[in-house]
């Protein structure tokens, strides 16, 4: 009798497990969809062709973004959100020069947002529990990274070649970014 | 003269639109050779783990003979030129060896050339996460009882591109199990240390049923996939080695199982005592050892006395205590009075042949030497012939006869068995040291007299009239009164009916413990 309340506890610790690994499972589903479709839309922005061998950059991505290297769902949780955050910075800025369709440009902003909402609210918790300082320091040089990504189309006057450079380099980060999808895993 | 000198001076004027036409002309030539990422398509394959770039030009009217590849990447590398692929036939390079990178996009150009005139020279960038197509691998499945073996071909190093740093793979191996309608996946873990002959075990599978598995690689990013072609096989059961044993294995398990929970049951019940269970048998019904049977012998043969109950109905006569002459009637049931105060009953009956003589005396006889029927009060020797009183037991046969003549020696002398008698006279000699009696309460007539000295029997005094049953017990010793002999003091209880019916006239004088009638 005194133990009564033990089983509902324990169903309901059972429940509340439960359903925070179905987060990240569907999370983790879900970024890979839409990610996998922005790197379609970020495909087609062709434009006029030009190889460009004189405005080539090397960025220097951080190389923990680059290997892959082994993360925390929490740190790849904000590592994912701070790209996307990024990138939709980039693609907000002139690129006129490129011929590029508006409406593929709008629909890849879109899925971006959108991915960008779903981890909003998971962040909510990951930033009240969030303890490393790995994963501030990787933010920190993710900042970098994209901040010469925005002072090189800045200088190029974001001509056509520019563009095409940044096209390749984000091409990249979202390649990067299904891969660190891969630790949102319960 | 002057004819010469001008057509001199022409020359030089006609030269030079020629030379600019010419120059026109080789420009245009230039630029229509340059790389144009319109004129070819690359297609890039992932064939039994190795990076096959092939080709093909858009306009087919220009069929080079020779080929020369090269790329670039968008970062600061220069022009990579592979050297396995420069002046060949073929329009496809194994470019394996030559890109390490997925998420690197490679500008890659093609000049395609015949003898020393160059034909195209196209160029166009290849992203190999989104552009590369995985051709499944090389599989054979071996099929046994309930299980089916998948060996997928692996290369000895598997491709610098298809593996990161941390040796994960950028691409996943899936394997396909088909049997009618129902399809499962199976994600068998790689990684860049996965070469040679893979093999996987799918089991848990029925016998005898067909099955069908198909292998293909899954992209991180593409989401078209290729898969094999089918492979079936049909599981038999006439392979099924392994699971008959393991069913005779379960058979047996299930048995001994199914025997300890009946045993343990019936344990149970009969600790309970649901089931009470006796194996204590009474020996005598223990017939196992047949020769150990012990027959009940008989009882010794004991002489047993043949005694005769008779039954008689007889009227209880009514002792008149009157010991006149005249008074020698039918009525006369009251025997005379001994001069002693003895009196003499003549009691005749059976007598049992091993009887003694002393025992037939006392059973029957009074003293034969005893004169006859002394009057009222004379003393006498004290009577051995017993007599129950009330009841006053007879041991007379229909050869016997009651005698009323007490004064007539009414025993014989010659036998005590003998049948002579009287009609109606009754002489029997009492030994009241055998007999129990008792005392008479004036107070109380209707207290019944109590039989002190018999305590195997009781005595119920009842109505005289009532039939009279005598039993004489016949013992080997000779022949036993049914009770035992009482004490001197105790007397035969007198009939209570017939102190009823006589309690007027009947006067008890005890003296010296024997009745005075």
């Amino acid at each position: 009798m005194t133990y009564r309340w033990i089983l509902p506890m324990a169903l309901l610790l059972c429940v509340s497990t439960t359903a925070i690994s179905v987060n990240y499972d569907l999370l983790r589903s879900q970024l890979r969809s839409s990610n996998s479709a922005c790197l379609m839309l970020l495909r087609q922005l062709n434009g006029a062709p030009q190889r460009c061998p004189e405005d080539t950059m090397n960025f220097q991505v951080p190389e923990e973004i680059e290997q892959a290297q082994q993360f925390q769902k929490e740190d790849a949780a904000l590592v994912i959100y701070e790209m996307l955050q990024h990138t939709l910075r980039i693609f907000r800025r002139n690129f006129a020069s490129t011929g590029w369709n508006e409406t593929i440009v709008e629909n890849l902003l879109v899925k971006v947002h959108l991915q960008m909402d779903r981890l909003e609210t998971n962040l909510e918790e990951i930033m009240e529990e969030e303890s490393s300082t790995w994963g501030n320091t990787t933010i920190l040089r993710l900042k970098k990274y994209y901040r010469r990504i925005s002072q090189y189309l800045k200088a190029k006057k974001y001509s056509h070649c520019a563009w095409t450079v940044v096209q390749a380099e984000m091409l990249r980060n979202l390649a990067f970014l299904n891969a660190l999808t891969d630790y949102l895993q319960n | 003269m002057l004819l010469s000198q001008n057509a001199l001076a022409i020359r030089p004027l006609n030269l030079y639109p020629v030379v600019y036409i010419s120059l026109l002309f080789g420009i245009l030539h230039a630029v229509s050779v340059s790389p144009d990422e319109s004129c070819i398509s690359f297609n890039l394959t992932l064939r039994n783990f190795r990076l096959i770039l092939s080709w093909e030009l858009k306009n087919r009217s220009i069929v080079p003979t020779h080929y020369a590849l090269s790329y670039t990447i968008m970062r600061p590398a220069g022009e990579m030129i592979v050297e396995d692929c420069i002046n060949i036939t073929r329009s496809f390079c194994d470019l394996t060896d030559e890109w390490d990178s997925m998420t690197e996009t490679y500008v890659t150009t093609v000049v395609g050339t015949r003898g020393n005139t160059t034909l195209v020279n196209c160029w166009d960038r290849v992203f190999p996460a989104l552009d590369t197509s995985l051709e499944p691998p090389e599989f054979e499945i071996v099929g046994f009882t309930n299980h089916i073996n998948v060996i997928v071909e692996f290369p000895p190093v598997i491709p610098k591109m298809l593996v990161m740093k941390n040796l994960q793979t950028q691409l996943s191996l899936i394997i396909e199990e088909k049997s009618g309608s129902i399809v499962k996946l199976h994600r068998p873990k790689i990684d860049g240390n996965t070469t040679g002959n893979f093999t996987y075990v799918i089991d848990k599978l029925i016998p005898n049923t067909e099955y069908c598995v198909s292998v293909y690689l899954e992209p991180k990013e593409a989401e078209k996939i290729r898969r094999s072609p089918l492979k079936c096989t049909l599981l038999q059961p006439g392979q099924e080695s392994e699971s008959s044993e393991s069913a005779k294995i379960g058979g047996i398990i299930t048995v001994f199982l199914i025997a300890a929970v009946f045993t343990s049951t019936i344990i149970t019940l009969r600790r309970i005592g649901y089931i009470c269970l006796r194996n204590n048998y009474p020996k005598v019904l223990n017939f196992r050892n047949r020769s150990a049977w012990v027959f009940p012998e008989l009882p010794p043969l004991e002489a047993v006395a043949i005694v005769k109950i008779i039954h008689i109905n007889r009227k209880k006569k009514v002792w008149n205590y009157t010991y006149d002459d005249e008074s020698d009637s039918d009525n006369e049931a009251v025997p005379p009075a001994s001069a002693g105060g003895y009196t003499m009953h003549g009691l005749t009956g059976l007598c049992p042949a091993s009887m003694s003589s002393a025992s037939s005396e006392d059973c029957f006889n009074p003293d034969p030497e005893e004169p006859p029927l002394p009057q009222p009060g004379a003393e006498s020797e004290p009577l051995m012939a017993p007599g129950p009183g009330p009841w006053q037991s007879e041991c007379t046969d229909g050869a016997y006869e009651r005698t009323g003549n007490l004064l007539q020696d009414p025993f014989p002398e010659e036998d005590s068995c003998s049948t002579e008698g009287s009609e109606d006279r009754i002489i029997f000699n009492v030994d009241l040291n055998s007999v129990c009696v008792s005392t008479l309460n004036d107070d109380d007539p209707e207290v019944p007299p109590v039989l002190s000295c018999i305590p195997e029997e009781t005595v119920d005094l009842e109505d005289a009239e009532e039939v009279e049953t005598s039993l004489l017990v016949a013992g080997g010793e000779g022949m036993q009164l049914p009770f035992p002999s009482p004490p001197v003091e105790c007397l035969w209880p007198e009939d209570a009916p017939s102190e009823k019916s006589d309690t007027a006239e009947s006067d008890v004088d005890i003296g010296d413990g024997y009745i005075m009638r």
